[in-house]
């Protein structure tokens, strides 16, 4: 019997899966856009973020546009493959409780 | 994994995955107000033009198309510059932008030296707009699989045709239809469809 992949638990917060798929698809995303789709609050966004950080799953990116500040989250390869071995590691336990 | 985890619990991950992915796509619902913007601008520049317009200020009927054509241009980098205010870019959607910015001003090119050369003619100007619109409507409905936007490809390039052969007038009917049906029509039915995305809600985190 094949042995069932272990889920990555940075990935498998729910925020911070949240986070990292709406980083797949798009090049990068401001601070205030990811606070918008995912409905967190400041603290926790940002919390979570520095894990996926820390991970070296996001690249950040800290610049003033116009004077203001904008702070903008890129997914890393790292991020990418950990997020797409996620995924195959969730559809092979879905495929087992199945 | 934790023996507690349920299969339930995995299945509305995977469900939340696919759903951000989904938020952070672009969305050619979104640009339904351009089409019909553009569908109005159309309209409008071709009552001033053939004078359907009454009234000292519409005389000028040369003006018609540049001015509004312009007024239309501007209108849409205000709107767009709004709308992206904010917003993630993602490959899709430059690609798709690239198409379109090409085609204006390709557009805006060709059919002003068509115009300043004096060689401008209903049958070559429908068939360039209907050409290039097809074109654009067609890219972008292959790369987004969207059927609805491949039917209004079709109706451009029909129009392009049909303007080869029929008389100047039916030419211009065929411009009129087909802008009708593909810009005012079809970007009603893509700001309905953006609505009715937005009144279904967004799944949060």
């Amino acid at each position: 019997m094949p042995e069932l992949l272990e889920l990555n638990p940075v990935i498998h917060g729910k925020l911070r899966l949240a986070l990292l798929s709406l980083l797949s698809g798009v090049d990068e995303a401001e601070f205030t856009w990811l606070r918008a789709k995912t409905g967190a609050t400041d603290g926790n966004l940002g919390a979570q973020l520095t894990k996926l950080e820390e991970a070296g799953y996001v690249s950040v990116e800290k610049k003033f546009v116009m004077r203001k500040p904008q702070t903008l989250y890129r997914m890393t390869e790292a991020g990418r493959a950990a997020l797409a071995e996620y995924v195959a590691a969730l559809k092979q336990l879905l495929g087992a409780a199945i | 994994m934790d023996n507690e985890t349920s299969s339930v619990e995995l299945t509305e991950r995977l469900k939340l995955i696919e759903s951000m992915m989904a938020e952070g796509r672009q969305r050619t619902e979104r640009w339904g107000w351009s089409f019909v913007l553009w569908g109005v601008a159309y309209l409008v520049a071709t009552a001033w033009a053939s004078g359907l317009v009454g009234g000292s200020v519409w005389s000028q009927r040369y003006l018609a198309w540049p001015l509004v054509m312009i007024a239309a241009g501007i209108a849409t980098g205000v709107g767009i510059s709004r709308m992206m205010k904010g917003q993630p870019a993602t490959a899709l959607g430059r690609a798709i932008g690239a198409i379109w910015r090409a085609m204006g001003i390709s557009l805006f090119i060709v059919l002003m030296s068509l115009a300043y050369s004096g060689r401008y003619d209903t049958h070559v100007f429908v068939a360039i707009i209907g050409g290039m619109l097809g074109v654009a409507n067609m890219a972008s409905a292959i790369m987004l699989k969207w059927k609805m936007q491949f039917a209004c490809a079709m109706v451009w390039l029909a129009s392009a045709v049909v303007a080869c052969f029929v008389t100047a007038n039916q030419a211009g009917i065929a411009f009129l239809a087909a802008t009708f049906f593909c810009q005012i029509v079809f970007g009603v039915y893509a700001m309905i469809r953006e609505s009715r995305r937005r009144q279904n809600g967004a799944v949060h985190a």
